[in-house]
């Protein structure tokens, strides 16, 4: 079972995805907002963190700051869920986004669930 | 209105509906994935997607309904209105997106502040538009270290300037220079008040739409040890005199 940390400001779609990635079979922990997703991140040790980028106070890319600069989490995934467009993603958004290791982006509104699910799945390390 | 476009059409008119589509997607959103949920798990909470669809359709109708007075104010009848009355009926109105938010709602109508001259269907929709924003951007400002606790206030007080109508949270205070700002940045930026909400905010700025065109102002507003925004209104003095 892996474990993600879903960063979802929005409290229906975090219940929505939460309960998606669960029956999946993964252990989520969910965070609404920067602060509380660095605090989760630091007591639930997760090995893939689903990202939205529009947060209240500070953005995902300065979620993603804090949290790459500890070397333990250097190296997990991070899949961008974002109701922030393609066309303004490819922008200085993908610039910080690629310095900052984001593995996949995934346009919210054009996203299914069966979608994201499959992407978290093809995301996670294999169990030896 | 704003100046005009080259087309002749209002620039404001043209931000504020940018505003309300990318608001939208929001409901539309938690819509559609909750009902893909449903299919894959069996069981749909059909009481949540009714309060977003609720939401949704408040939205638009608040937006319609301040841009109509913004066009013709002409036809806005000013009435004697109790606030208190129109903040309870703006409470129910908020209650079920309320629940499903998992925000508690406060009245405070406690003062006895006489009747105010007001237009009351745009006083409403205001508070109403006000509210559904501030209820879902909430939960996020909790997460942000910036509020507590979840519950919403409505709630009114007499100030040195009137009487005030406003909306209240355990959160930082947002400041009129902060709310000047995002009226700038309305439409331009994904996020114009981005330490208040993770949306676009279309609610608001229609709430501040649906204020103007009643010559109100939506500013920076405190309530006991409570931040919210409200608007100052005018008690009706020639009926206190009867």
């Amino acid at each position: 079972m892996a474990k993600i940390l879903l960063v979802e400001p929005d409290r229906l779609l975090a219940e929505t995805y939460l309960k998606a990635l669960a029956g999946d079979g993964h252990e989520v922990v969910a965070a609404a907002g920067a602060q509380a997703a660095i605090s989760a991140a630091d007591a639930a040790r997760p090995d893939l963190v689903v990202l939205e980028l529009q947060l209240v106070e500070h953005s995902g890319i300065e979620f993603l700051y804090e949290f790459r600069s500890y070397p333990e989490w250097q190296a997990i995934p991070v899949l961008v869920h974002t109701a922030v467009p393609p066309g303004e993603f490819e922008g200085s958004w993908q610039i910080l986004g690629r310095e900052l290791g984001i593995d996949i982006y995934l346009y919210k509104p054009r996203t299914s669930l069966a979608r994201l699910l499959s992407d978290v799945r093809g995301q996670l390390p294999v169990p030896a | 209105m704003a100046s005009d476009g080259s087309d002749g059409t209002p620039v404001l008119s043209q931000r504020l509906l940018l505003s309300v589509a990318e608001e939208l997607k929001l409901p539309l959103l938690q819509i559609a994935r909750q009902a893909e949920q449903g299919q894959l798990a069996g069981g749909t909470d059909l009481a949540t997607i009714r309060a977003t669809a609720d939401s949704a359709l408040r939205l638009l109708d608040n937006y319609s309904l301040g841009i109509r007075l913004a066009l013709e104010p002409e036809a806005m009848a000013v009435e004697s209105v109790s606030v208190s009355s129109v903040l309870y009926d703006a409470g129910q109105q908020l209650d079920s997106l309320a629940k499903s938010y998992g925000v508690g709602l406060e009245l405070s109508i406690a003062g006895r502040y006489g009747p105010v001259l007001a237009h009351r269907q745009g006083l409403q929709a205001a508070l109403v538009s006000l509210g559904a924003a501030l209820i879902e951007a909430l939960p996020a400002q909790a997460a942000a270290g910036t509020g507590s606790q979840l519950k919403l206030r409505l709630a009114t007080h007499r100030s040195r300037y009137g009487i005030v109508a406003g909306l209240y949270a355990d959160t930082k205070q947002v400041s009129n220079e902060a709310l000047q700002h995002g009226r700038e940045l309305q439409s331009r930026s994904r996020q114009p008040l981005m330490d208040l909400t993770h949306t676009s905010g279309a609610g608001i700025f229609v709430a501040d739409t649906i204020l103007k065109a009643m010559k109100l102002d939506l500013r920076a507003s405190r309530h006991h040890r409570l931040y919210g925004l409200g608007t100052v209104l005018q008690p009706n003095r020639q009926l206190r005199l009867v």
